[in-house]
């Protein structure tokens, strides 16, 4: 197995707000090490169990024991974030639509949403995971990968530190979790889901007994399939792993093309070479938007993109970041997709700067008459201190930079504290429409 | 209208009204030159709605009245055309016929009724100045001017008349030019103009070297009347910053430099800053070293001899504005005033004229 380095793109954004892959280990960098490592359980899956609704029962004792739904009220528009397990004895489920949940079991305890709250613990919980291994990658608010390569010393197998990582948990913060530990990420990720709460679940880690314990899950459980991938490959007469890995060759790559069916059949017999990732470089903020309908009207697309610029100057004033760069891009309804970029002169965090010169690249753009489906502003070149040199301003009292920073500061406290759409700027409300 | 006209006396005479036709405009008429024959003479003018530019030339008029012909084209017509003697001919429906030897052009014009009227050259405060004065003046300030639109006030030279001095400055909240001429002017004149840096620029190309220049000063508006060429410009509406109170009352150290020498130098140093645009000067006993250096590209310095015995200073300086100064004196020497690395630096020189810079500050 060659030591890969992947890239990942997150969140919704195509400019790519990539991390990138930290080195290899050092424990890592030898052959032999590498062989004998692909073949021994090292890889843990942490995932909380009901996260929202376990913190609710731990903060408000008086839960325990009842149904209790996290997400908007049974008669509200809107859907169920988490359910606890009794609220999931009743069918109730994650994105289930909050009116469905009220009839299944009326009797649930609907809790709003306390985001902060759970952020707060999620912090615990990633700190709690760093105190046993420093190869610990969070993938969402609730769970995490951990390399336990550098702790097998210390306790023997993987196992054994997964079981120490439950305790912790219980008695630290008063909450249950779930463990896979497999060879690797998909396996640990599998096996975590296999059994819950509160349990444990070790894959085995012989390639044959892999290959027997996947056979007779459903395809779905495979990295990448979702429902559409999962419709389609029962149409070929493929329900389990199993079936992926006595399919032949030929006949996927017929209907998959060569390169998911290669990625499918990986899969199949347990392997992912994916490494845990520890360090995360923001490159690049971007947010973008896709319309319901393409668009025509530029002064909707402004207002759009006003509210995009208003996004990623927040993020980037949170990130404690400047940037030397920024983007837009454009893409009609045929899919073309245009991109411009413009360097400042200087680094900037100042949503007037990054509006006003963003708005320029957007004027430069050539105006045709074809509907806009997608309008997306992006920031890179990120550096963390404004600049070496500044120019010093002659009127200081009519230098605008110190004032804008402070408004820029209050409005960003202001959507901190009473959300993103709390403050706006006026031309956000082009025509009546916000976003 | 009919007129007989020569080609090089009509040439010169777009060549300074045409530069104001602007390239983006809503207003059709305004890509247009206003022709009106009237007496001997055919007045040409242009306008971008802030700036009027009016000017006449001679001719021989059959008929006397007025059009619009598209500015840029007609400039390359007349400028082509193979003989001196021109004629144009302008129907009722505004189409110009205009031949020369053998050459005949038909030229589609818009109703000079369509053309903003002129603002009326009214009778305000009325000033008299020396031409090549006022040139040198604008030409020793203008360049510091701003082109920022959120410094709107900024974006033009102020004419300040105070205390038997005419003050001209123009900063862009960075650097600061100041040329002050005593000059004697009526009581009733004293106060601030902002000029906009359109009617500056017009005013440099076509401003002789002498002769008198009457500049009339209403509430809203200024005329420059010299020669045959009227331009009247809007006036920038606000207050200009206080600009004595950035000048430097005293500095700790000085220097005499030779402005060439020193031009030349910055130049040849800040072609490898980069687009943080620095050069640092190191003043230390008899020497000036000018230092750049960009991470990505290298590093250049050079040393000046220069009398100095002063404290050690390092102050770095955007070398374009400093370039911009020496650039537009013609003095043989500068001054250098400094006091440290965080304090406005002052240029001076044989003139009237102060330089005020604010340094970069290293972080």
């Amino acid at each position: 197995m060659a030591y890969r380095v992947n890239r990942f793109r997150w969140g919704v954004n195509g400019f790519g707000a990539r991390l990138i892959e930290r080195c290899p280990p050092p424990w890592l960098v030898n052959r032999e090490n590498i062989a004998y490592l692909a073949r021994v359980n090292r890889i843990l899956h942490i995932d909380m169990d009901a996260f929202f609704a376990a913190i609710e029962e731990r903060d408000q004792p008086s839960l325990k024991g009842k149904p209790v739904v996290i997400g908007s009220p049974p008669d509200r528009r809107g859907v169920v974030s988490t359910a606890n397990y009794e609220a999931r004895k009743f069918g109730i489920h994650s994105a289930m639509p909050s009116r469905t949940a009220g009839k299944l079991c009326p009797q649930a305890i609907f809790l709003p949403v306390r985001m902060s709250r759970y952020v707060q613990v999620s912090h615990q919980f990633m700190r709690l995971l760093d105190s046993f291994s420093p190869v610990v990658e969070q993938i969402s608010i609730d769970e995490a990968f951990l390399d336990a390569s550098g702790a097998l010393k210390a306790w023997g197998t993987a196992r054994r530190l997964g079981e120490a990582i439950q305790e912790r948990i219980h008695r630290d913060l008063g909450l249950t979790a779930s463990v896979g530990v497999a060879r690797n990420k998909f396996l640990a990720k599998l096996a975590s889901d296999l059994q819950k709460p509160n349990k444990l679940t070790e894959c085995p880690h012989t390639d044959d007994a892999v290959q027997a314990f996947l056979a007779p899950l459903p395809i779905r459980k495979l990295w990448g399939v979702g429902s559409t991938m999962e419709k389609k490959l029962r149409g070929y007469g493929l329900e389990t792993i199993g079936d992926l890995q006595r399919c032949d060759q030929r006949h996927l790559n017929a209907w998959l093309g060569p390169v998911l069916a290669e990625h499918l059949r990986e899969l199949a017999a347990g392997r992912d070479d994916r490494p845990v990732t520890t360090e995360r470089e923001t490159k690049s903020i971007s947010a973008e938007n896709t319309f319901d309908e393409d668009l025509h009207d530029p002064d909707l697309l402004r207002s759009c993109l006003l509210g995009l610029m208003e996004q990623v100057g927040f993020r980037l004033r949170k990130a404690g970041l400047f940037c030397r760069t920024i983007h837009i891009k454009l893409r009609y309804g045929d899919f073309q997709t245009v991109t411009r970029q413009v360097g400042l002169d200087h680094p900037t965090c100042t949503d007037r700067i990054l509006i006003q010169e963003g708005m320029k690249l957007f004027q430069g753009l050539p105006s045709d008459q074809r509907a806009i489906r997608l309008i997306g502003f992006g920031v890179s070149g990120l550096v963390d201190s404004q600049q070496d040199l500044q120019q010093l301003d002659l009127f200081s009292g009519g230098d605008p930079a110190p004032k804008e920073a402070l408004l820029d500061r209050a409005v960003d406290s202001v959507r901190t504290h009473y959300g993103r759409d709390a403050i706006q700027r006026a031309g956000r409300l082009a025509k009546g429409q916000g976003h | 209208m009919k007129v007989i006209i020569n080609k090089d006396v009509v040439l010169e005479g777009l060549q300074k009204v045409q530069s104001i036709v602007g390239t983006k405009t809503t207003l059709p008429v305004l890509y247009n030159v206003f022709l009106k024959a009237e007496d001997d003479k055919v007045f040409l003018t242009a306008t971008n709605i802030d700036v009027t530019v009016r000017t006449s030339v001679q001719a021989t008029v059959s008929r006397e009245g007025g059009t619009t012909l598209p500015a840029r084209r007609l400039t390359s017509i007349i400028r082509e055309l193979p003989a001196t003697d021109i004629e144009i001919n302008v129907d009722d429906k505004d189409v110009a016929t205009i031949k020369a030897g053998s050459s005949r052009f038909k030229i589609i014009g818009i109703s000079d009724e369509e053309f903003p009227a002129l603002p009326s050259l009214e009778e305000g405060k009325t000033y008299s100045v020396d031409q090549g004065i006022f040139r040198r003046m604008l030409l020793s300030t203008s360049y510091a001017a701003s082109h920022e639109e959120s410094r709107y006030v900024l974006n033009g030279v102020l004419l300040n008349f105070k205390e038997d001095k005419l003050n001209m400055v123009a900063t862009d909240g960075r650097r600061m030019a100041l040329y002050e001429e005593p000059v004697e002017f009526p009581d009733e004149l004293a106060g601030d103009y902002i000029v906009p840096s359109t009617a500056v620029n017009e005013l440099l190309k076509t401003l002789g070297a002498e002769g008198k220049m009457r500049i009339v000063a209403g509430q809203n508006q200024i005329t420059f009347e010299f020669d045959d060429i009227y331009i009247v410009s809007k006036l920038i509406e606000g207050t200009f910053p206080n600009f004595r109170q950035v000048i430097p009352s005293a500095c700790e150290e000085r220097v005499m430099v030779e402005r060439e020498q020193l031009l030349t130098a910055i130049k040849r140093v800040s072609l490898v800053s980069d687009k943080s645009n620095t050069v640092n000067l190191v003043f230390s006993k008899n020497h000036l070293e000018l230092q750049a250096s960009a991470q990505d590209i290298g590093e250049a310095s050079e040393t000046l001899a220069v009398k100095y015995s002063g404290k050690e200073i390092k102050i770095s300086f955007n070398p374009e504005y400093l370039m911009d100064c020496l650039r537009s004196l013609t003095s043989d020497e500068v001054a250098l005033e400094i006091s440290d690395d965080l304090s406005p630096g002052v240029v001076k020189c044989d003139a009237p004229f102060l330089y005020v810079l604010m340094p970069m500050r290293v972080r």
